[in-house]
């Protein structure tokens, strides 16, 4: 299956793909430039992970990368109240393209392990979810950090692997 | 497939090829699973259109790419290093490109040695100046990398990057330093390349470095190359001195023959080079001469072939190796061997070598056959004697097939020859008028024509040339037949006796359909109808100064409010034909030893001996006049560029020679040119910074009159400064001074200056200057404004007639006791000096020793007015020169001036 990991710059994507793929949480990483490329093997899935940059001058390149592909994850960084507007306006330009509709998209509130960070109801309600109707759901709040609930996100995806 | 084995199947396979197929075929990079085998053959594909200069838009290039993208998935290493081929050539086309940096920087760090280093260029050639930084570790990491490929790698797109990211790879010289003691012969070179861009703006950094490795850490022969040529421009830099010269010479020794002829040839470019320090230079090159490896031997003696412009001595050594190689199965050898052998041979053997070369003219290309129709042209100008033989082959050259530079030249070389030496003319004529006979090219049939024209009636029998002329007025295109109207007009003109028959036949031409053809007949034959017309028209030996007249045409075209009033030509000064004809063979020298030498040194071989024998042959002085005119017509074009200077009209005079204001080693150099404009005066300072850590800024010059002996200067308004924006180390800059003559004013003045600035600190390597900087001045030397500077040489034939003409009215005479002038010939010089005047009527030229002196000037003062001058002279060795100064014109006042500025 071909997942792709978008988000606005320090939501985690990279760390979160790196802990998927190794089950380890490595902190500090650089910035990415374009995108990284990360096969992982889960049971008997294969997952091609396409793990976007976040910075606004790639954001215009997401759309490339989330063509016909099994689901796109849009990772945020709870904790950082002052940015959710702006992702909440680039998700939405996203999935406005008309070659995404109907890719089922899974939005996770990271760094829940943070002081402040916001539960999924309010995610939900901060990104405007609720509004988003051509397409399949899903939001989780989870820690790339603690391993808080990668297991249900794992899940979510293998689910999603057939439904092509 | 059976591509491998089948040449045509491959062949077939890309033949026929669109780019909208290939570019469809992409689709096949967003597979899955992705077929290495597949994709490779794709990528193939396109990047073979690319390779056949096929253009991609932006559009489809950015498509492409991004599929490209998804191959990185896959990690087949052959296809990855066709996915790193394709990113390069999409990298300039296609947008977003940076888009895959994060994949190539993890290639970078990945395990396989193998795709490193195409991953490093590849990485270089998306990255933008922006985005150097977050590649910088990769590439410092790679240039040290043990693994030459990957260094070399590194240090090449370093070499790319420098030009837009100075500073980031300009702090990487650590590295740099380092791999240049690499192990690695290729290595080295490249790292020296680098090294050699981040230091060149340091010159003490740039010799200490070849310094360093002159004493033998280097391994490359390509790095020792880099080396001499290093070497060779510091030497050429530092003008005259031969510091690097040892080191050059010790490189004639090295090894590798590569080395050695590098070498070799940076001492035969060395300007003002010594027939010593050649030597062991061109005995070097003597020993390639008989190498078995063709390549050498064509280094060779294309390198002496270039000497023997210059030095024919130097390469006369050679002389015997060179015979042999006249026989080089490679034409190319031979042509340039035989070229060379006709600079450097004597007259006894040129019939032998003439007999050579006719041998195999046939075999070699048009280009060659230049090469060697230049050489006879030099050779017949040598051996004036041998005329004959070079005229016959010239001449069945030029009936052979031929590209029209091949004609030209060898037509060029007739008129040359048959301008240097006149015993020549009759025989080289007749060949040209056989050559027009059946001429493909208009443009040499109307040169030679108009030769035919000037010369032909000065000949024996001039009538045998009417014939010839005639009959291409029946057969040719518009073109010819008019410049055959011409020539034949001058026969009509010049020779008085064949005039009735000439008119005969130009009044059928009065019937031709083009009209340029019956306009030109017509003019000749009313011209020739009196001797007083043909007198008053041709018999003119002056003629006017065509840029001038050129210069002045245009800008009065270009300039409606100027076309109220009809095109002043008095304004045009004229110059007689010697002078023109010099000139004329002055910029062909000059064009032809531009090719000759180096772009760097072509100041120095202006200068070298073999140029000066057609400017002396000229005439005399020729070379000097026409110099300043070149000068004068670069301010000019220099001034054309600012809008406030245009708006003030032709420049009537500029001072011909810069004045030095500052010493030439001071901080700041300056120097000023006056230009004297109808109503104006443009004082142009050119400066130069000779301080490389700083640079100044709005740079200005405040004047002040500082004496004023005739009370005029009040008439001088400054009108305005246009100031050098900035003046950076070593890149000259101009500044101009305005100053509106009221009333059109000439006074005599001087002015003190002052230059005026904001200086700023710099880095002298990068030449990038500190924000914050300080005003300052600089006091510079005063600067006189002559009687000189508002007057415009002319040229005067026939002084008595106009000296009568003008007459006594206004006349003014006066006696001088010049006591300190040793001799007459100093006296002319230093009047001529003084009133900026032309000599006539060959009056400039004096005897080493004569003691009597009559001197004739003419000239025209601004506003247009006419003045004669007639110096009377007598040396006498205990009083010195006695000089009574005459000087005619319409206004008594600016003739007594004019006496009177001999002071």
């Amino acid at each position: 299956m071909e997942l792709t990991l978008v988000g606005l710059q320090n939501s985690g994507k990279t760390t979160l793909v790196n802990v998927i793929a190794n089950g380890e949480f490595t902190e500090d990483m650089i910035p990415t430039v374009g995108f990284n490329m990360r096969k992982v093997t889960k049971g008997a899935v294969v997952m091609k992970l396409w793990d976007l940059g976040g910075q606004a001058r790639f954001r215009a390149m997401w759309e490339r990368y989330c063509r016909g592909v099994n689901a796109i994850v849009f990772v945020l960084d709870s904790a950082d109240h002052a940015k959710i507007p702006a992702a909440r306006t680039e998700l939405h330009t996203l999935l406005d393209k008309p070659q995404l509709v109907n890719i089922p998209i899974l939005v996770l509130g990271n760094k829940n392990d943070l002081p402040g960070a916001l539960t999924v109801e309010a995610v939900i309600e901060q990104m405007g979810l609720k509004s988003i109707t051509n397409r399949e759901v899903s939001c989780y709040s989870i820690s790339a950090k603690n391993s808080v609930n990668i297991d249900l996100t794992l899940q979510w995806l293998t689910k999603h692997a057939t439904s092509k | 497939m059976s591509m491998k084995k089948d040449d045509e199947a491959e062949h077939s396979l890309y033949a026929g090829l669109d780019r909208s197929t290939a570019l469809q075929e992409a689709r096949v990079f967003n597979e899955t699973p992705i077929s290495p085998r597949k994709c490779r053959a794709t990528i193939t594909k396109i990047l073979y259109l690319i390779y056949q200069s096929e253009v991609l838009q932006t559009k489809e290039a950015t498509e492409t790419f991004f599929s490209l993208t998804k191959l990185f998935q896959n990690q087949d290493t052959s296809l990855r290093q066709a996915v790193y081929l394709l990113i390069k050539e999409l990298s300039t086309v296609a947008e977003d490109v940076i888009m895959v940096t994060a994949s190539l920087s993890k290639d970078l760090t990945s395990k396989s040695e193998i795709s490193k280093a195409n991953a490093i260029r590849a990485l270089c050639k998306i990255t933008d100046a922006s985005m150097i930084q977050g590649i910088e570790r990769f590439l410092k990491q790679a240039i040290v990398d043990k693994n030459h490929a990957i260094s070399s790698a590194a240090l090449v797109s370093s070499l790319h990057l420098f030009n837009n990211s100075k500073d980031v790879v300009r702090r990487w010289a650590n590295e740099v330093q380092e791999s240049v003691n690499s192990k690695t012969g290729i290595t080295q070179y490249h790292a020296l390349g680098l090294l050699y861009q981040i230091r060149q703006h340091d010159r003490m950094a740039v010799i200490k470095l070849v310094q360093t490795l002159s004493r033998g850490t280097l391994r490359s022969p390509f790095a020792y190359c880099m080396l001499v040529r290093y070497s060779a421009k510091i030497m050429d830099e530092e003008e005259g001195a031969r510091s690097m010269y040892e080191s050059l010479e010790g490189w004639l020794r090295h090894r590798n023959e590569m080395v050695v002829y590098e070498a070799a040839r940076a001492i035969c470019n060395i300007r003002d080079v010594t027939a010593k320090e050649i030597f062991p230079a061109v005995s070097a090159l003597q020993l390639m001469l008989v190498s078995h490896k063709p390549s050498l031997r064509f280094a060779a003696i294309r390198t002496l072939n270039k000497l023997a412009l210059t030095l024919p001595a130097a390469v006369a050594q050679c002389n015997l190796d060179m015979e042999n190689l006249i026989t080089d199965p490679n034409r190319s050898i031979a042509t340039y061997a035989i070229t060379t052998l006709l600079k450097t041979g004597n007259e006894a053997s040129v019939d032998r070598l003439m007999k050579q070369i006719t041998g195999f003219m046939s075999e070699i290309s048009d280009d060659f056959k230049i090469i060697v129709v230049d050489a006879i042209r030099s050779l017949c100008l040598k051996f004036p004697a041998k005329q004959s033989v070079m005229i016959n082959f010239l001449s069945n050259i030029l009936r052979d097939e031929g590209g029209y530079e091949f004609k030209r030249s060898i037509v060029e070389a007739i008129f040359d020859i048959t301008y240097h030496i006149p015993d020549s003319k009759e025989y080289a004529l007749s060949h040209l008028c056989e050559f027009i006979e059946d001429c493909e090219f208009t443009k040499l049939a109307v040169r030679i024509l108009h030769l035919l024209g000037v010369e032909g009636p000065k000949s024996a029998t001039p009538s045998k040339f009417i014939r010839y002329i005639y009959n291409r007025i029946i057969l040719e295109n518009a073109t010819v037949k008019a410049a055959a109207v011409s020539a034949m007009g001058h026969f009509a003109v010049e020779c008085p006796e064949l005039r009735p028959r000439i008119r005969v036949l130009l009044t059928r031409a009065l019937d031709d359909n083009d009209d340029e053809v019956r306009d030109r007949a017509a003019l000749f034959l009313r011209v020739t109808s009196s001797d007083e017309l043909a007198s008053k028209f041709f018999g003119l030996a002056d003629t006017y100064s065509w840029p001038t007249l050129e210069s002045g045409l245009v800008n009065y075209l270009a300039h409606p409010e100027l076309q109220r009033a009809p095109f002043d030509i008095a304004s045009i000064p004229t110059i007689s034909r010697d002078q023109e004809e010099a000139e004329k063979q002055r910029q062909k020298t000059a064009k032809q030893e531009n090719i000759a030498a180096l772009p760097k040194s072509a100041a120095a071989a202006s200068a070298a001996p073999s140029s000066n024998k057609f400017a002396s042959a000229a005439g005399s002085g020729g070379g000097g006049v026409s110099a300043a005119v070149d000068a004068i017509k670069g301010y000019a074009a220099a001034m054309e560029k600012i809008p406030q200077l245009v708006m003030l009209g032709p420049i009537f005079k500029s001072s011909t020679k810069p004045v030095e204001l500052t010493e030439s080693e001071t901080e700041y150099v300056v120097s000023c040119v006056k230009h004297v404009f109808a109503g104006h005066l443009v004082l142009q300072f050119n400066c130069r910074n000779t301080i490389n850590d700083v640079l100044l800024e709005n740079v200005t010059v405040a004047m002040t009159v500082e004496s004023n002996d005739d009370g005029l200067a009040g008439g001088l308004q400054l009108e305005g400064t246009i100031a050098a924006p900035k003046l950076a180390y070593d890149v000259p800059g101009a500044i101009y001074v305005v100053y509106k003559r009221l009333g059109g004013v000439s006074p005599v003045v001087t002015f003190g200056n002052t230059l005026k600035f904001v200086v700023k600190d710099c880095d002298p390597a990068t030449g990038e200057a500190d924000d914050e900087g300080y005003e300052d001045e600089y006091l510079i030397e005063d600067l006189e404004l002559t009687t000189a500077d508002y007057m415009q040489p002319t040229m005067t034939l026939d002084f008595k007639s106009k000296w009568e003409q003008v007459g006594q009215e206004h006349e003014q005479v006066e006696t001088f006791e010049l006591s300190a002038v040793p001799s007459v010939k100093v006296a002319v010089t230093q009047i001529i000096d003084v009133l900026g005047m032309e000599a006539c009527d060959g009056t400039g030229n004096v005897q080493e020793k004569a003691t009597t002196h009559q001197l004739l000037l003419s000239g025209m003062f601004v506003g247009g007015v006419n003045v004669l001058v007639r110096c009377r002279m007598a040396f006498d060795a205990s009083s010195g020169v006695t000089l009574e100064i005459a000087a005619r014109c319409t206004d008594a006042e600016l003739c007594e001036r004019i006496v009177n500025s001999i002071v």
